[in-house]
């Protein structure tokens, strides 16, 4: 910490300009992007970086992108030099990346007169398609090769010009280069408005007064934290959780965790020794994503408006064994550690934190996410199209509160299509959209229901789903039952039969077969 | 005679043409029954005459805050009875394990079924039999309901079946919402919820609306009334009463039609308005040249989305009674969580803790003895006091003070960021409009910090929203959602035909004659968002020329060799209000001095200032005021900077001189 903390009105002040700055790139993105994953599910997030790469505000986006994003822009600045309106792009999850779909932007902000970059502004949005071996490149892979393109950090924009060489390089390479593109420009749009906005904050600090208050506002994220851990009851508590499988053998997948709690020091030490190592399914996550997740859980642990800054990870020490599934090494494909494992490590620090604090602490919620891509020809106009969706499940009952009924919950909170624009744009009808009855574990206080989801394809096409939650279901607390466990099966158009899907899969379906969806219920609370 | 009365707050102003000259009258609301307030105050200001009523109704807005509609039944189709609970399956808090559920309108025993569907191309692919539409009315009946929202998939496409379905339920004699009347517009959450909304309001402001009316007839020569709709425009009483969700912000709404009026007088065609209360603040932004104030389809009301166009009002959860206090990290925040009017301020003897208000009068800002004409007493020594004992680590109570004032003015900074620079706007080339209790107090400091050359604190600010009633056009909105390719902008005369036949019959059946404007929303294809340009039947194809101009200046691209799409047709009829020109005083060079009433030390930016305080009432046109200064009035005070200059214009608005920071 400094020794001479900034005024509480001057901290105030800026943490909100700051935080305005990362709302309006979100604000930018949304309404300038092509693709409804972006501009109607809102899958993107957009944040503010110092000198150091440290994040210093971040929109209320995509948890998920908390911790991870400032990793993309410390690889950014590792692997180039960048000038002055040059921006960075780059997916790999081994350079900075989480998972291939999602695209992270970097712009460096020269100061009038700086050499090098005062500021840096990122945005991460989810791309419908990134090529590979499955349409929506959220397949079952065994190879990090076959989930997509991989960008290592590249300049996509030189000196202010986009660079069309590498722009025809990315766009050969997906299966819908026109909303890719539009995408695209839409990201590097909200770069620009990010930039503008920091040198006309700067022109309002000074330097060095910006300075003074960029530390005041990291040490006050940290202070916040601190004073939750002083609440906290000193010890080591471990949990564990696992996924069902990785799509390719039945071995589940385990997660580990021992967290230490230092009440004195106000610090946390979180240990994934003993988890699963890495697999040769897509469910690997990289280190960035079990950074996320525990940022993620701290950050809940304060009040909602509390600001995302790297002050909040420093009470945190963090021990991930290389080569498991919470710190993949390449080439494990990861397509699914970003939605899939990284809830799975949220519900297991969850679990252990319970013990520390039980009446702050949510059974589990339906922890997946329950992808589903859908990629064809669209016989109308004979283009290719990828749909992509998650769909919600229960809620994890509260110590004082029922869990909610078909809401994203932790690491998500993209928007569902809306029905009506989902016909509009794909040869797909939906034939029902529901809550899943009595799928809510029971309890004193009852887990929230999961949804249904219904899907006839109007035209042949490959279903992908990665969903997972099957065998091992959403845990209640305090003697709260267990949430149902998610479910898949596919009608066949010809025979009328009825087969059930594993969790993880991809198949070719043809027109007027039925998908149908079913998601978890939340975990209950109490007896 | 025409009166406006907006029956929005603790008064109910009431607003009128008397040979030409405007006079207000205020009479305490009667929120029981706001009927026994209107019927009084005309009767005063008109007795035994024929009145035109135009009037700004917050039942609506109350019924959705304190959840007192009607039970609803919703009617969609089978297999998606729920879809009105999930909404779009997002959670409104993102870090709060313990947020609670969001509520819906409609309970789970409410919700009904049909077997039916309409294809996206608007092919009917089943309709429902006689029998299945019989169980439907059986369970309806059965379920108690007091009003029915009828809104199926594509229904906009196709509305055969929703008609065929309100034909079978007015067996049951409750008011019927059809989504495909209410909003033909794609979208089925949000189409669905504004269709429920409307039935929710329905059978209260059907009963007021139309009570109200045969008593203003009975009374006033046949007089009729009228309402303010939330998108700034008038509507008949009877469509009011049919469609109460396009009513829901009705005060609100007279607000800015009343400032943006005020402006345009005085010479202000572009201005960002500032409207603060004592919980929130409200700013909205109107350049004349391109329509006034946006209107916006993406409205929460009391947190249930309507996308019935509104106007766009933002709204930032801060004003007067924000509290005030240091957080665990040791930051000052102030707001969201206000005082209220109990216990209210500490200066006003009840409160204890810290609030905008307090801020205010220790640093001298408000004067105690003009302060609502001096009918409240507000202790300054207390409110000392309670700061002192509050304001942290900060050295003295008058920082603390100073301190809630910078924070308070930041979020009110963000929330007119939101509606300027935020959509491709540049504060500079507004003037402030500045009203409500606390806008003028903070108008300077807020211009200053975003560059705004001019404040304007307009006349008769305690009735403004009642002006703005008054002048107001008759306006309805028409649309439908068409989902075509962009080469069908030269085939849509026919369609929007339908729509100005619908629109034309309306407004004679009130005898009015109105005029058409067309427009289109387009996007390019793919996109999840439309923007709304002009179509005009004799250059069709200047929409699409249009459209991509608007997207670059928006959003900072355009592609012309991209595909676009014709999502929707909307059509306006608006039958203009009288012209009206208020009566303009002749100005003559004055210093004010005879409104002088006094001498304050007032601190600004940590220096006390000696100022000069005036009365407003007796200003006169042509006077010039420097800062530092106060100029109080009943509801309010405006505070001059130093540096600032106000001058009196002719109508009697304040006209304020930014100086830029230094």
């Amino acid at each position: 910490m400094t020794q001479s903390a900034p005024d509480p009105v001057e901290l105030a002040i800026f943490r909100s300009a700051v935080h305005s700055i990362a709302e309006e790139m979100g604000a930018a993105l949304r309404r300038t992007a092509l693709s409804p994953n972006i501009k109607e599910r809102r899958d993107y997030s957009c944040a503010v970086f110092d000198d150091q790469a440290r994040v210093i505000a971040m929109g209320d986006h995509m948890p998920v992108h908390l911790g991870s994003m400032p990793m993309s822009v410390e690889a950014a600045v590792r692997a180039l030099a960048l000038g002055p309106g040059d921006i960075a792009v780059l997916n790999d999850p081994y350079a900075g990346g989480t998972h291939l779909p999602d695209i992270t932007m970097v712009l460096p902000v020269f100061l009038p007169g700086g050499t090098s970059p005062g500021f840096y502004v990122s945005n991460r949005a989810h791309h419908a398609d990134v090529g590979g071996a499955f349409a929506g490149s959220m397949g079952p892979a065994r190879e990090i090769f076959q989930e997509g393109l991989r960008i290592p950090p590249v300049r996509i924009v030189r000196s202010g010009a986009v660079d069309r060489e590498m722009m025809n390089l990315l766009l050969l390479n997906v299966r819908t280069p026109e909303e890719r593109e539009g995408d695209l420009a839409a990201q590097i749009g909200a770069c620009r408005v990010g930039e503008r906005r920091i040198l006309d904050l700067v022109e309002k600090y000074g330097g060095p007064q910006m300075l003074a208050l960029i530390e005041g506002l990291l040490d006050y994220s940290e202070r916040l934290v601190r004073a939750e851990l002083r609440r906290m009851p000193a010890g080591s508590f471990a949990a564990e959780d696992a996924l069902d499988d990785d799509g390719v053998s039945d071995m589940p997948c385990r997660i580990c965790v021992r967290l230490r709690i230092d009440p004195e020091a106000g610090s946390l030490h979180v240990d994934f020794t003993g988890s699963s190592p890495q697999v040769q399914g897509s469910i690997n996550a990289v280190r960035a994503i079990t950074l996320s997740a525990c940022f993620y859980v701290l950050r809940c642990l304060l009040e909602r408006d509390a600001p995302a800054t790297a002050g909040i990870l420093r009470p945190l020490t963090l021990v991930t064994p290389p080569g498991s599934i919470v710190d993949a090494q390449p080439p494990a494909p990861v397509a699914g550690g970003n939605v899939e494992t990284s809830q799975r490590i949220v519900d297991t620090l969850m679990r252990a934190l319970a013990q520390a604090a039980p009446d702050r602490v949510p059974a589990a919620s339906s922890g997946t996410m329950s992808n589903l891509t859908i990629g064809g020809m669209d016989p109308l106009t004979g283009e290719l199209f990828t749909y992509y969706e998650t769909t919600a499940g229960g809620m994890g009952a509260r110590p004082t509160l029922d869990g909610i009924s078909g809401v994203h919950t932790h690491m998500t909170n993209s928007l569902n299509t809306p029905v009506e624009a989902l016909e509009y744009a794909y040869p797909l009808r939906v034939r029902r959209y529901g809550y899943r009855s009595e799928s809510g574990g029971s309890g004193r206080f009852r887990g929230g229901n999961g949804l249904v989801r219904e899907i006839e394809l109007l035209a042949p096409a490959q279903v992908t789903l990665l969903a997972d939650r099957r065998r091992f279901r959403p845990w209640g607390l305090e003697g709260g039952g267990e949430g149902s466990p998610g479910r898949a099966t596919v009608m066949d158009a010809a025979t009328g039969r009825v087969a059930e899907l594993p969790g993880k899969c991809s198949r070719y379906l043809h027109a007027g077969d039925v998908l149908r969806i079913e998601t978890p219920g939340g975990g209950g609370w109490g007896l | 005679m025409r009166a406006a009365i907006d029956t929005g707050g603790t008064f109910s102003d009431c607003v009128y043409l008397d040979a030409g000259e405007l006079r207000v009258l205020k009479a305490f609301s009667t929120p029981a029954d706001p009927a026994r307030a209107v019927l009084s105050a005309l009767r005063q200001v008109a007795p035994s005459i024929r009145v035109d009523l135009r009037h700004g109704t917050t039942l609506g807005t109350n019924a959705m805050l304190e959840r007192r509609g009607a039970r609803v039944a919703f009617v969609t189709t089978a297999g998606f009875e729920d879809t009105i609970a999930i909404g779009r399956q997002a959670r409104s808090v993102l870090y709060d394990w313990f947020a609670p559920a969001q509520e819906c309108l409609v309970p789970r025993e409410l919700r009904f079924g049909v077997p039916e569907r309409v294809s996206a191309e608007g092919e009917n692919l089943r309709s429902p039999t006689e029998a299945e539409l019989g169980t439907l009315v059986d369970a309806v009946r059965s379920s108690q309901a007091e009003a029915v929202a009828v809104s199926l998939l594509f229904s906009f496409a196709n509305p055969v079946t929703e008609r065929r379905i309100a034909e079978v339920l007015a067996a049951l004699d409750i008011p019927v919402s059809l989504s495909s009347r209410i909003l033909p517009e794609f979208r089925e959450y949000e189409r669905a919820s504004t269709t429920v909304v409307n039935a929710y309001l329905a059978p209260r402001m059907q009963s007021y609306l139309l009570h109200l009316e045969d008593r203003v007839s009975a009374e006033h020569y046949q007089g009729r009334v009228d309402v303010m709709q939330s998108s700034g425009g008038i509507v008949s009483a009877r469509l009011a009463a049919q469609e109460p969700v396009r009513t829901v912000l009705s005060g609100p709404a007279g607000g800015v039609m009343g400032a943006m009026r005020v402006a345009g007088l005085a010479g202000f065609e572009r201005v960002i308005g500032l409207d603060m209360g004592g919980t929130s603040t409200d700013v909205f932004l109107s350049d004349a040249a391109q329509g006034g104030v946006r209107r916006t389809r993406e409205s929460l009301v009391a947190g249930i989305p309507v996308s019935v166009p509104m106007l766009q009002i933002h709204t930032a959860g801060a004003g007067g009674g924000s509290l005030a206090r240091f957080d665990r990290g040791g930051m000052l925040r102030v707001g969201p969580e206000s005082a209220g009017a109990d216990p209210g301020p500490i200066c006003f003897g009840r409160g204890i803790l810290p609030t905008v208000t307090d801020a205010n009068l220790v640093l001298g800002r408000l004067d105690p003895s003009s302060f609502l004409g001096g009918s409240v007493s507000v202790d300054r020594d207390r409110a000392e006091a309670g700061l002192r004992e509050h304001k942290g680590p900060l050295a003295t109570h008058q920082e603390f003070a100073a301190g809630i004032l910078r924070v308070v003015e930041t979020e009110m900074d963000k929330a007119i960021r939101v509606i300027s620079v935020e959509q491709g706007h540049d504060p500079r080339d507004f003037a402030l409009v500045a009203f409500g209790g606390g806008g003028p107090l903070h108008a300077c400091s807020l211009a200053r910090s975003l560059r705004i050359p001019t404040v304007l604190v307009p006349m008769m600010p305690g009735a403004l929203s009642a002006l703005g009633i008054l002048l107001a056009d008759v306006v309805r909105d028409y649309a439908r959602t068409v989902m075509l390719s962009g080469e069908a902008i030269h085939n849509l005369a026919e369609d929007f035909g339908d729509l100005e036949q619908q629109g034309r019959r309306e407004f004679a059946d009130e005898g009015l004659d109105g005029m058409a404007a067309h427009t289109v929303d387009l996007r390019y294809r793919g996109q999840g968002y439309e923007l709304n340009v002009p179509w005009s039947a004799a250059d069709p194809g200047h929409s699409i020329d249009a459209f991509h101009h608007l997207h670059r200046q928006r959003y900072g691209f355009a592609d012309p060799g991209k595909p676009i799409q014709v999502v929707s047709l909307r059509l306006r009829m608006t039958a203009l209000a009288e012209p009206w020109e208020p009566k303009r005083r002749d100005a003559r060079p004055g210093d004010g001095s005879v409104a002088r009433c006094g001498e304050r030390n007032i601190f600004f930016d940590g220096q006390l200032l000696s100022s000069s305080v005036y009365r407003r009432d007796q200003l006169m046109a042509g006077d010039v005021i420097e800062g530092p200064a106060l100029i109080t009035e009943y509801t309010s005070a405006t505070l001059l900077s130093p540096g600032c200059r106000a001058t009196v214009d002719p109508f009697l608005n304040l006209v304020i001189a930014v100086r830029p920071a230094p």
